[in-house]
């Protein structure tokens, strides 16, 4: 297949898969708290509909850097998809573009001029402290695996065996990283709704729904990293499945845990990598 | 056609024919992946800054005269 189109389907498939799992995951949390909740497809619908809303942009932000951020957005997480499911690159070039995620958060946040919006970009700053598991998990895998490139990876697990298996506590350090990027996570305090929609307040309309694309992109990404990464070559259906069972253990969790505050969100946070990182060291001495 | 609507149709013209010349010639690798980070979020926004609805001229001046004015 031609390299572009290659690119371009696998992004189309990233966001509309995405799109379902994110409107999955908000009709399981209604069921588990006995509401009937929107149609799956509302998510989907939503992302299409802002972009014919009408918009304005406010008078206080911070023009074009306003704008321009939301693109960041989009470019890191298509950057994704071409490391990811396009050319199975390195997994530090995942961490680089999770690093740029925190700083489009923050300048979204910053950029629009609202207090909410604002606390958002000191909280995205605030729990940058919370990307130690991820780095962890890099590292482990370095150590078990010997590679960081994900074809590689795969290649070891189809010898070897899933990864799950053999460091479980990094698997489960990368699934509270999942965790915390999902809508009504306990961990996500960037987008918290005591600060109505955090550094999303201020973009509404077509900005809304660009960052709504981006968002469920990166939903698809970060779950078939964690397929790709643990439970090595899949197939199309295998992956489906996986992704599927993930937005239901996250959705139910979000469903029966309250938003944490900032210092709980990250103490805890650092607390499950420090667990993770002592564990799965002790796990590869023996 | 205001400003931000002719740059934002030169933009979607620009990406979709830089989409168009990868999907169509094949250049060398490095070439698509730029092309893709950059074509493809330009053209979903210009697009959108293309079919967004903006407010009725008459309620402008209702918008002016609101109390709040910023922070």
């Amino acid at each position: 297949m031609n390299l572009m189109s290659n690119i371009l389907l696998n992004v189309i498939i990233a966001f509309l898969i995405g799109s379902i799992l994110f409107g999955l995951q908000r009709k399981i949390m209604a069921r588990i708290q006995g509401r009937p909740g929107p149609p799956v497809i509302q998510h989907l619908l939503h992302t299409l509909k802002f972009f014919i809303k009408e918009s304005a942009f406010p008078k206080t932000a911070a023009m074009p850097f306003y704008i321009a951020i939301t693109a960041m957005l989009c470019v890191i997480w298509v950057a994704a998809v071409i490391v990811g499911p396009v050319t199975g690159g390195s997994l530090l070039l995942i961490f680089a573009i999770y690093a740029i995620h925190k700083i489009v958060e923050h300048n979204a946040g910053s950029s629009s001029g609202s207090p909410y919006g604002k606390l958002s970009c000191v909280r995205a700053v605030y729990s940058a402290a919370a990307e130690v598991p991820l780095f962890a998990v890099l590292i482990i895998i370095y150590l078990k695996a010997g590679t960081m490139n994900i074809t590689s990876i795969v290649n070891y697990q189809s010898l070897h065996g899933p990864l799950l298996f053999a460091i479980p506590l990094a698997a489960l350090m990368f699934f509270v990283l999942i965790l915390s990027k999902s809508p009504y996570s306990p961990f996500a305090i960037t987008k918290g709704k005591d600060i109505i929609s955090g550094y999303e307040t201020e973009h509404f309309g077509l900005l809304r729904g660009y960052l709504m694309i981006s968002e469920s992109i990166a939903w698809y990404m970060l779950l078939w990293i964690f397929l790709t990464v643990f439970l090595g070559p899949l197939s199309i259906p295998a992956y489906l499945i996986g992704m599927v069972i993930l937005t239901a253990l996250v959705a139910f969790i979000n469903a029966t845990t309250p938003l944490l505050n900032p210092n709980h969100s990250v103490m805890m946070q650092v607390s499950f990598a420090f667990i993770g990182i002592v564990g799965s060291i002790l796990l590869l001495m023996i | 056609m205001d400003k931000l609507k002719t740059i934002s149709w030169l933009l979607l013209i620009i990406s979709l024919l830089s989409i168009g010349y990868a999907l169509i010639f094949n250049p060398a690798n490095w070439i698509v992946y730029g092309i893709s980070l950059v074509a493809i979020p330009v053209s979903i926004l210009s697009f959108g800054l293309i079919v967004m609805a903006k407010g009725r001229k008459e309620d402008e001046e209702d918008k002016r005269r609101e109390p709040f004015i910023g922070y």
